[in-house]
């Protein structure tokens, strides 16, 4: 996405009034941040230059349909529709919209003339940028947050991101978003005669076409080794859907026949061997206690021509038209297990040859990863031994109880974070002061006197008073549950609630920067740099700057709320507090240490 | 936990125990102490093969004096698993309280097929070319030519196994097929040999039926199993149809070209060695003179499978002198193809007796009694003479003298029957003749002899007093054990109408009725939408469900249903079946479950488990009837009257109900686990068929769900799951127990157990 921003994207398009519309042709360009649509005839009245920021949402017709439109909505209700002569132009578009758009949005309609990302002072791939972008696409706050620092300047993009690596990670290897799994629905082969001539047609769309590729490989490799040199895409559905269409009439005889004069109809006629080989790979993998194949190669009472015939007779055929037999069934458990399997693959539908090539590829990658599974094989075993308890007769094993699911642990460790320094700045701080140049001596003399101490008195069993520890426990979870207010997470029962929208929103962006500040203003101590000094001045001038806005909102709220705003606010100012303390503590040494003072102090 | 049963301590793996466990333990505990045969019923969902398996290693473990040896008979490889996997546990929990005591070696016993880890040899494509691929590697005489000639391949497990000689054993322990072939691979030996020759020497066998019953493989597997085993039969309602089908033999066209062709082979390797090797074959003649018709003892990987007929009926004589000569033999051999090649031109359908077959035999071609029953082992003693290693192009062959042998030995319970198409297409002619028997208790009789306890046990054996008839033995103990259940975790409801109020049923004149199949389609699609995780759905035949199957496909119906769950299918290709299942699983391990299409008799049916969630709701579409104008069966129940007395139409509503049975009874495991059972045909609802029904199912159905249409049957489904997700008491309510623990047991003691059941 991050080189299709340099992109101008110019079209063939036709504008359209309304869908009916017959429609002015003319050529559609895409920049960044805007579109014009100049049309061919230069006297007609039909000109557009628009600001993405002003468009909305876009819509577009689903590839396969009869026209590929694409309709722009705007803010203000009106909207631009566009037919594009075919649907990779269209597609392409449509993709370069989708991506404007969100940019347009992120950058904050306030901001329109900021573009969204600046510039970086680092190489950025383009799906690392993709997954920053969707990420401030998907959070408001840190949108917000973004924007006011990095955009503001005082923090640089890399800072920015450096603290919050574990979210693009997150967001993108552990948690894969839920993703639409394919229809179980089995592309139904009823081809659609029109009664009076004597076509039929077959309704492909890209859906339709992944499922076929994913359940019969054979297609898929065909495809492959066929389009587009043998024969173009079209040619080769075209010759899919005949055979489609032999299979549905179930007249063997005649499928044989076709596929003796056709080569290439013969592949999709012949039962595919790609899926045969694969079941004999699974077979090895499958649980012991369903392999009804290993009982089949136990049963010498069943020789050929031994013991009774079974009642169900196969029906006689040739077996020259053997190959050319294919069952419904086959193809309804194929059908299942591939939906069963999800979607394996992550591309764009549109393009039928990557789609081909993706689903070759993982095939490949997971019958070669199934041969050499050890590991499988062992929790094979164990899933059987589990299954053969009898599970009542016996306490559970495990206790019962599910796994603590956490939504966000970010939330968790961040108030917690925040919480440190509230308490921090308020008690320890003050109370005692740390003596940090220890002599060896020193040193070794304090732990001996520990030693004796705990030698004269004994151990306190335990450890640690538990009086002393639920009092921390209790102030921890205190201090938890009151931060779950400061994040206004829990709206239901905030005091936030009663704060008029204005202050509250206001108050949670503070809250938010405020963290954001110190989160990096702690993390660039201790100064070893020049780099981090810079650092660490810019963030305690941002702070300082919102250090008057909190004693503002403080006195402008209602005189009745003003203590809970204030019980809000003290924290923050806490926490401010004790970084300033900490900025100026540490300008004092370093400019007793070296003499020299650091800019404007 | 551990408890006494009179003089034995029994190891039980659980903390507690259903009664109905300790009731069948000591029944069977009885029998053992009186050497004798039992039949138990114990419904599914009751833990049978745990209490059997810890009842019988404890007594085992209780006489260490005189070890008795346990022979744990599966119908199939996975049940054997599974079978294993429970002993595993077992076994485990034995050591842990008894210490090195409890050592015993138990392990599974199947073909080369599953136990084979020679690459090239294991990925041949099915049984009979695996079995051929490894004799072709260790054959004595490809070994001998090896040793000379190092260029000629041997398999190299095989060979380190005959290196290590007498050192090769296995330790003690219980040993799945995967963990034989894991120690094999460890060791650089072959797995199948060495668990050959274990079987021997362990306390606890594992394997299919057919290494007992049918005589082809028991005559090398089982031959030297001590008097004092006891054998057990595991999910025996079958065994008589299993008993049969060991004994029948039928032949086809292609038979007799296959039978040809291997007969100009063998005849042309005969020229061979006479220009080569005359010796050899003037030496087989010499063997054959005196009486033995092969060498006196075979090394194991010569052994192939041995003759068709049971042990006791073979004669201990000579081969007779018109067939010891090669070339004679292969005559006779061409005489009979053609023989039977002649009868097989026949129009219309035969049928006869075997005395009458070989009379008839015996004039037109030349062959008497004698010569036809010695057909199996003079054709074995060629093909070793001949060093044949490609064992799986001589099945034609062998199928020829099977039959030649089984027909020369029995003069009753057989009959051959000719039929020159299938009776369902009549205009396909396909031409052929069957052996088929009807005798049970002919395969199962050396069974019966041989050992001092067998012991069989199903979760339907009903009517109890069959199977003694049928099998022609008599039990010391024979009881039908009821369950004890905490809650009704089991909902039988018998659907005779559709939403539409019309019948439905798979009777022939119904059964391809449009509505019919519409209605069976709106009754999946409502339970669908009611019932979570897995549903299975028995149809009575293949041909009946592809039909039905397709045609809710047309209509659409299909994808309805698919919009609730996934759906798979049973076919006929069992990798294919297998993999269905394996995904089917996973299916109901996440998501809103599958549905999984199966037949009754089919594969999965005989035994596969859908318990939990695998299975909370099977519909059983039509009663299972055997196709009852099959000429066999019309013979077998001809057989059955005469013999016992038996009304065919019993027999066969016994034989559906037991089917049926046998599907539904797959949703339960535990009594923990619950489920439902439709039995969707408005013949259930007749006292007669229902009333075939083990007793199990029958103390659920209540009398208001006897005649239920589908929307009724959708809001009972939906009132049971509700009730089924409520918390429960697990160890029983209203002073009846259904879970004991070891302190209940000793406060009960023996003495007033009888009051409970």
């Amino acid at each position: 996405m991050a080189d299709k921003q340099q992109q101008v994207v110019v079209k063939r398009a036709r504008h359209k009034s309304s869908v009916k519309d017959p429609g002015t042709p003319g050529v559609l360009k895409l920049t960044k941040d805007r579109f014009t649509f100049m049309p061919n005839d230069p006297s007609s009245p039909v000109k557009h230059n628009v600001e993405f920021r002003t468009i909305k949402g876009h819509k577009f017709t689903k590839d396969g349909t009869k026209q590929a439109l694409l309709n722009l909505t705007q803010d203000q209700g009106g909207n631009y529709i566009f037919e594009f002569e075919n649907f990779p132009d269209r597609n392409v578009c449509k993709d370069f919209v989708a991506s404007a758009i969100a940019l347009s949005g992120e950058a904050g309609r306030t901001v329109p003339e900021k573009s969204a990302v600046p510039i970086q002072d680092e190489q950025l791939s383009a799906a690392e940028m993709e997954r920053r972008i969707k990420l401030l696409q998907e959070d408001s706050d840190l949108q917000k947050l973004h924007k006011q620092f990095v955009i503001g300047g005082i923090l640089s993009e890399a800072e920015f991101w450096a603290t919050r690596k574990k979210l693009l990670e997150q967001n993108y290897s552990r948690r894969p978003k839920q993703r639409v799994a394919l229809k179980n629905d089995m592309w139904s082969t009823k081809p659609l005669a029109d009664g009076q001539s004597n076509r039929v047609t077959f309704n492909l769309t890209p859906e339709i076409i992944l499922q076929i590729f994913a359940e019969k490989p054979a297609v898929r490799q065909a495809y492959l080794n066929f389009v587009p040199n043998k024969m173009t895409e079209k040619e080769f559905w075209t010759k899919y859907s005949r055979a489609e269409y032999l299979h549905s009439t179930k007249n063997v005889i005649a499928a044989a026949a076709e596929a003796a004069e056709d080569e290439e109809l013969a592949v999709f006629l012949k039962q595919d061997d790609m899926l045969v080989n694969e079941a004999r790979k699974k077979i090895r993998q499958v649980d012991p206690t369903l392999d009804m194949e290993a009982d089949e190669g136990d049963d010498y009472m069943h020789l050929p021509d031994h013991g009774l015939p079974r009642n169900d007779n196969k029906d006689v055929l040739d077996s020259q038209y053997e190959p050319y037999r294919r069952s419904f069934s086959q193809h309804l458990n194929q059908h299942a297990a591939v939906v069963l399997q999800g979607r394996v693959i992550d591309v764009e539908l549109g393009d039928t040859r990557s789609v081909a090539e993706a689903l070759a590829r993982t095939k490949h990658a997971e019958l070669a990863k199934d041969a050499s599974d050890v590991y499988l094989d062992k929790e094979r075993l164990e899933r059987i031994s589990r299954m053969t308890e009898i599970e009542d007769l016996q306490a559970p094993r495990d206790p019962a109880v599910a796994p603590l699911s956490i939504k966000d642990p970010r939330d968790y460790f961040d108030s917690q974070q925040a919480n440190a320094f509230s308490t921090l700045g308020d008690t320890v701080s003050g109370a005692k002061q740390l003596k940090c140049s220890v002599s060896t001596r020193e040193a070794y003399c304090s732990l001996k006197e520990c030693i004796s101490e705990i030698k004269f008195q004994g151990l306190t069993e335990p450890t640690i008073n538990s009086e002393v520890a639920f009092k921390v426990l209790n102030g921890l979870a205190q201090n938890i549950s009151s931060n779950k207010y400061h994040l206004g997470r829990n709206p239901n029962e905030s005091v936030l609630d009663s704060l008029p929208k204005i202050t509250r929103e206001e108050l949670l962006l503070h809250w938010s920067s405020i963290q954001e500040l110190l989160k990096h203003f702690w993390s660039s101590y201790p100064i070893t740099t020049k780099y981090l000094l810079t650092k660490a001045t810019k963030l305690k001038d941002a702070m300082s700057q919102i250090y008057p806005k909190l004693q503002e909102i403080k006195e402008s709220v209602q005189s009745d709320l003003r203590h809970q705003v204030s019980l809000l606010v003290q924290p923050m100012l806490q926490a401010l507090d004790a970084a300033f303390a900490h900025y100026d503590a540490d300008v004092q040494n370093r400019s007793a240490r070296s003499g020299e003072r650091p800019n404007g102090f | 936990m551990k408890f006494q049963i009179e003089d034995v301590t029994v190891y039980f793996p659980y903390d507690n125990i259903y009664p109905e466990q300790y009731a069948y333990m000591v029944e069977l505990k009885r029998a053992l102490d009186a050497k004798g045969h039992c039949l138990l019923e114990m419904p599914t969902g009751t833990g049978k093969t745990i209490a059997l398996l810890s009842l019988i290693t404890s007594y085992a473990l209780s006489k260490p004096s005189n070890p008795i040896k346990f022979i744990y008979c599966t119908r199939t490889v996975h049940e054997m698993e599974k079978t294993l996997s429970e002993l595993k546990l077992l076994h485990n929990y034995q050591l842990q309280h008894l210490g090195p005591a409890a050592k015993i070696l138990a392990l599974g016993l199947s073909s080369r097929k599953n136990l084979c880890i020679n690459p090239t040899v294991v990925s041949a494509e099915n049984r009979d070319s695996v079995d051929a691929a490894c004799r072709k590697l260790t054959a004595s005489w490809v070994r001998e030519l090896a040793a000379e000639n190092p260029r000629i391949p041997t398999c190299s497990f095989f060979e380190n196994y005959e290196k290590s000689a007498s050192e090769a054993i296995l330790p003690p322990g219980v040993y799945t097929l995967q963990d034989l072939r894991a120690y094999g691979k460890l060791k650089g030996w072959c797995p199948y040999f060495l668990a050959r020759h274990m079987v021997q020497l362990a306390n606890v066998v594992v394997y299919s039926y057919q290494y007992l019953l049918d005589p082809k493989v028991a005559g090398i597997i089982s031959k030297e199993m001590q008097r004092e085993s006891v054998v057990v039969f595991d999910e025996a309602h079958n065994i008589d149809n299993v008993c049969i089908e060991a004994l029948s033999v039928s032949v086809r066209m292609q038979t007799l070209e296959g039978a040809t062709r291997n007969i100009n082979r063998m005849s042309q390797e005969i020229d061979r060695f006479k220009a080569t090797d005359a010796g050899r074959l003037r030496a087989e003649y010499n063997r054959l003179v005196e009486g033995l018709a092969l060498r006196g003892d075979l090394p194991a990987s010569d052994a192939w499978l041995a003759n068709p007929a049971l042990p006791n009926d073979i004669l201990k004589e000579a081969v007779p002198g018109n067939i010891r000569r090669a070339e004679h033999f292969l005559s006779v051999l061409r005489r009979l193809v053609q023989y039977i090649r002649g009868r097989l031109q026949t129009e219309n359908v035969e049928k006869e007796g075997p005395v009458a077959f070989v009379a008839s035999v015996n004039t037109q071609a030349g062959i008497d009694q004698k010569m036809l029953r010695f057909c199996y082992d003079r054709l074995h003693s060629l093909m070793l003479t001949l060093e044949i290693s490609d064992t799986d192009e001589f099945l034609h062959i062998q199928t020829i003298c099977d039959f030649a042998t089984l027909v020369g030995t029995y003069t009753r319970g057989f009959s051959i029957i000719i039929e020159p198409f299938d009776e369902r297409m009549p205009h396909i002619p396909d031409p052929v003749l069957q052996l088929c028997c009807h005798d049970a208790s002919l395969a199962i009789k050396p069974v019966f002899e041989r050992f001092q306890s067998v012991v069989i046990t199903s979760g339907t054996l009903s009517p109890i007093d069959l199977y003694p008839r049928l099998l022609n033995f008599n039990p010391v103990v024979s009881r039908s054990f009821t369950m004890s259940l905490t809650r009704d975790c089991i909902c039988p409801m018998v659907l005779t109408r559709g939403s539409d109020q019309l019948p439905v049923s798979t009777k022939y004149d119904l059964r391809s009725d449009p509505g019919v199949e519409k209605n069976y389609g709106k009754l999946l699609l409502e339970m669908v939408s009611v019932v979570p995780d897995g549903i299975v759905c028995f149809f009575v035949s293949y041909s009946y469900m592809d039909g039905i199957v397709n045609s809710w496909h047309e209509t659409g119906l299909l994808k309805e249903i698919m919009q609730h769950k996934l759906v798979f299918i049973e076919t006929q290709d069992v990798v294919e079946t297998t993999l269905a299942l394996d995904n089917y699983r996973k299916a109901c391990d996440c998501g809103r479950g599958a549905v999984f299409f199966s037949v009754a008799r089919g594969k999965v049916a005989e035994g596969i488990d859908f318990d939990r969630h695998y299975g909370r709701l099977v519909i059983m579409f039509g009663v299972p009837f055997q196709y009852t104008l099959s000429r066999i069966l019309l013979a077998r129940l001809e057989y059955l009257r005469d013999t016992f007395q038996i009304k065919e139409g019993d027999f066969l509503t016994f034989d559906a109900l037991r089917q049926a049975a046998q599907c539904v009874g797959r949703v339960i495991r535990s009594k923990a686990d619950y489920g439902m059972m439709i039995f969707a045909d408005k013949r259930y609802s007749r006292h007669d068929k229902r009333s075939k029904l083990p007793g199990w199912i029958l103390s659920h159905l209540r009398d208001a769900h006897l005649n239920l249409s589908t929307d009724m049957a959708a809001h009972i489904a939906r009132e049971f799951l509700r009730k089924m997700a409520q918390p429960y008491d697990k160890t029983g309510v209203m002073g009846k127990k259904t879970l004991l623990s070891e302190a209940d047991l000793e406060k009960m003691g023996n003495s007033n157990l009888g009051e409970m059941f």
